[in-house]
């Protein structure tokens, strides 16, 4: 049963860089933003470690206040708008339409364009390191008046505007294209309620970006209006009004940066355990009345302004535990009973649960307004945010990328090298970001290029500052993998990891249309485990009435892999 | 495609509601505007969904889709042309006018393209269409 519309390929074929650029294929695309987000997260990297070695130590002079100002504000920006937000859609534009059996992305030229609007935007934003007056320097929010002409004068801050409408602009034409994709082209017998688990957290991103990304755009224009003199946000409203609509962007966003990397975690258990998605339901109804609250919650940012009603956001921040708890819940049952696998994949994946837990957890709090009164604006709040979207995002990046490699590229990325990655990214990531706890509960305040000399100060930015270095091996040692693995491939067939989702049932690297052979029947958001199941119930049954009832096969053979089991 | 619409409208109910007690506890024009732009947002792409396929919003399963041609660029030089062109128009408003009027040409240049590859995709599409059931349409079926 072919589900592929017949297609036919129309304009010229070119072959080399400029094929790549205007492929329409969206795998390509998918590929082509997830390489340049990859740049860009090793740019905000390199950010990142010139401001842990100028806190290194008290009174640290490596780099000027205004670069400092200037480098925390790029890289906030370079991390969000240009890492990973476009990362957790580029996954959705590479792997959503094979998960649903779909032959292409609805409406390619569209996400193509959107692709190349993104990354001018992202090219914008990082001119502005070459101006006089240097890059963008008021924040990943640039609120005002900071952000005014006024307060923040130079072509730079102007550019980092204009890239980000861009950024935006992209993001949302994108999350469009992948919203229309999973409502029209799913395959045959994949209702809603069939739809692969990351599927569904992709939906409600997407569904997240086309409600609050116009906002920013709107945000952003009108930003760069006060900054052409227009007056728009004036005095103490016009001030909380800004913030209001940059933050119906900020905070949605946040889940848009963790719903498709819980996603990955989930699909990356699901197959380590060997078990289908436990409380697929629950979780599916959780995840859209996660997403609506984290629509209502932008506010409980702008707890100490004194504008905002802080009991509605109050409320609906804690809400949000609910949900979470859900997904929690769900990834507990599925582990429980499985024949787990500890492919570096797995690592990552519950690495991201148990980490994001810490960033979580620590969230509940500051969404207490009598508890965020005190953390407001000091290192509690870094270390929250870091704990969800490094220690929770990126460790969930990772599990896909270990688990998907092998589909995109058709060869496996080394184990041996992974585990490396994985322990020295989890020692890295904790000696930078626990710390930071400590500091801000102990009155270090964020956004400062350098700090007094206070006991046990400078002993733990220290730590912070070797912990980024750490972070920093991890990430060499993971492109280290990625060149040795590409060099001498170590194949992958298939599916090799005995996968649930339809991506596993065609050619690593998918043709062009993804599916050249029929899809197996979906009756189940696991067609693929489905399928091996009732092999497996078949295979009994035949060996039953061979051994006159008294045999049976082996529980699991047709799942047996060819790794050894661990547990 | 059937129920592609469902969870869309679904969300939209929830937002709705949350929205009503947003504006009902805080009553601040800002929030309700910027709520009930995003509420109104997700209700078009729901209401669109439907109207480009009624099942969209009946349960069940997608039935298998009557064979049709379908025109699948594979490179669309305009596109890539009309992204440059209007960062060219927003970079040049930031940066240098010149390249205000430099993007307005090169978003000419893409439109003119976009018309080629459509008037390609039409072509393709007649040809296919032509052609007996037997031969099609792997032979063309892309890189």
């Amino acid at each position: 049963m072919s589900v592929t519309a017949p297609a036919v390929s129309t304009a010229s074929r070119a072959s080399g860089l400029f094929g790549a650029a205007a492929s329409t294929d969206h795998k390509r695309i998918g590929l082509n933003m997830g390489l340049a987000s990859l740049l860009f997260f090793l740019g905000g990297g390199v950010m990142a470690l010139l401001m842990r070695t100028q806190l290194a130590q008290p009174h640290m002079r490596f780099v000027s206040d205004e670069t400092y100002n200037e480098l925390f504000t790029m890289h906030g920006s370079t991390m969000i708008y240009l890492f990973v937000t476009p990362m957790a859609l580029a996954l959705a534009v590479y792997l959503v339409p094979l998960q649903i059996g779909a032959a292409s992305i609805s409406a390619p030229r569209v996400v193509l364009g959107a692709f190349w609007v993104w990354l001018s935007g992202g090219i914008i934003m990082q001119l502005g390191w070459l101006t006089e007056e240097g890059a963008g320097r008021s924040g990943w929010f640039s609120y005002v008046p900071l952000a005014n002409s006024a307060n923040t004068p130079g072509v730079g801050q102007d550019l980092w505007t204009v890239g980000v409408i861009l950024a935006a602009v992209g993001l949302t034409l994108i999350g469009g294209c992948v919203l229309a994709t999973i409502a029209r082209r799913r395959a045959p017998g994949m209702s809603m309620m069939r739809m692969p688990v990351f599927t569904w957290t992709e939906l409600v991103s997407v569904l997240m970006v086309v409600g609050s990304f116009p906002v920013l755009i709107l945000a952003m224009s009108l930003l760069y209006a006060e900054r052409l003199g227009a007056h728009v946000f004036t005095g103490y409203s016009g001030a909380i009004d800004y913030q209001d609509l940059f933050w119906f962007f900020g905070h949605p966003v946040v889940y848009v940066m963790f719903f498709p990397f819980l996603g990955a975690a989930a699909e990356v258990i699901a197959v380590n355990a060997r078990k289908r998605w436990f409380g697929y339901a629950a979780f599916v109804a959780s995840m859209l009345a996660f997403a609506a609250l984290s629509m209502s919650v932008w506010s409980h940012h702008m707890y100490t302004t004194g504008g905002v009603t802080n009991q509605y956001f109050a409320f609906t921040s804690t809400a949000l535990a609910v949900p979470a708890g859900i997904e929690y819940f769900d990834m507990v049952g599925t582990l429980i009973g499985g024949s787990i696998v500890l492919r570096t994949s797995m690592l990552f994946a519950l690495g991201f649960f148990l980490q994001f837990l810490i960033g979580g957890l620590s969230g509940i709090f500051v969404a207490s307004p009598v508890l965020d009164y005190h953390a407001e604006d000091s290192y509690i709040v870094v270390a929250h945010f870091h704990y969800t979207l490094f220690a929770g995002s990126v460790f969930g990046f990772f599990a896909g990328v270990y688990h998907w490699f092998p589909k995109l590229s058709g060869a496996r990325l080394r184990e041996g090298l992974g585990r490396l990655h994985f322990v020295l990214l989890v020692i890295g990531t904790n000696l930078t970001f626990l710390p930071m706890f400590f500091l801000g509960n102990d009155g270090m305040v964020r956004r400062i290029a350098e700090y007094p000399q206070h006991p046990g100060w400078g002993t733990l930015n220290l730590l912070e500052t070797a912990g980024a270095g750490v972070i920093a091996l991890a990430i060499a040692v993971f492109l280290l993998n990625v060149v040795v693995s590409l060099r001498s491939r170590d194949p992958a067939g298939e599916d090799p990891w005995l996968g649930h989702t339809l991506e596993w049932a065609t050619s690593s690297p998918p043709p062009r249309h993804n599916f050249e052979r029929a899809l197996p029947p979906v009756t189940s958001y696991a067609p693929l485990l489905d399928l091996r199941e009732r092999a497996e119930r078949e295979d009994s049954r035949t060996a039953h009435v061979t051994a006159g009832g008294s045999g049976s096969a082996g529980r699991g053979a047709p799942d047996a892999g060819p790794e050894e089991r661990t547990s | 495609m059937r129920g592609g619409a469902i969870p869309v409208l679904a969300w939209a109910g929830i937002l709705t509601v949350l929205l009503a007690v947003n504006a009902v506890w805080t009553g601040d024009e800002i929030q309700i505007a910027e709520y009930g732009f995003a509420v109104l947002v997700i209700v078009l792409a729901g209401v669109l969904l439907i109207a480009r396929h009624r099942a969209a919003i009946r349960r069940g399963p997608p039935e298998p889709r009557p064979a049709r041609v379908e025109a699948v660029p594979d490179l669309s030089f305009a596109a890539v042309l009309a992204a440059i062109a209007v960062a060219s128009i927003l970079f040049g408003l930031a940066w240098a006018y010149f390249l205000v009027y430099f993007g307005a040409g090169l978003l000419l240049l893409s439109l003119g393209r976009l018309a080629v590859e459509e008037q390609a995709a039409r072509a393709s599409r007649e040809r296919a269409e032509k052609r007996p059931a037997a031969e099609e349409p792997d032979a063309e079926r892309g890189t």
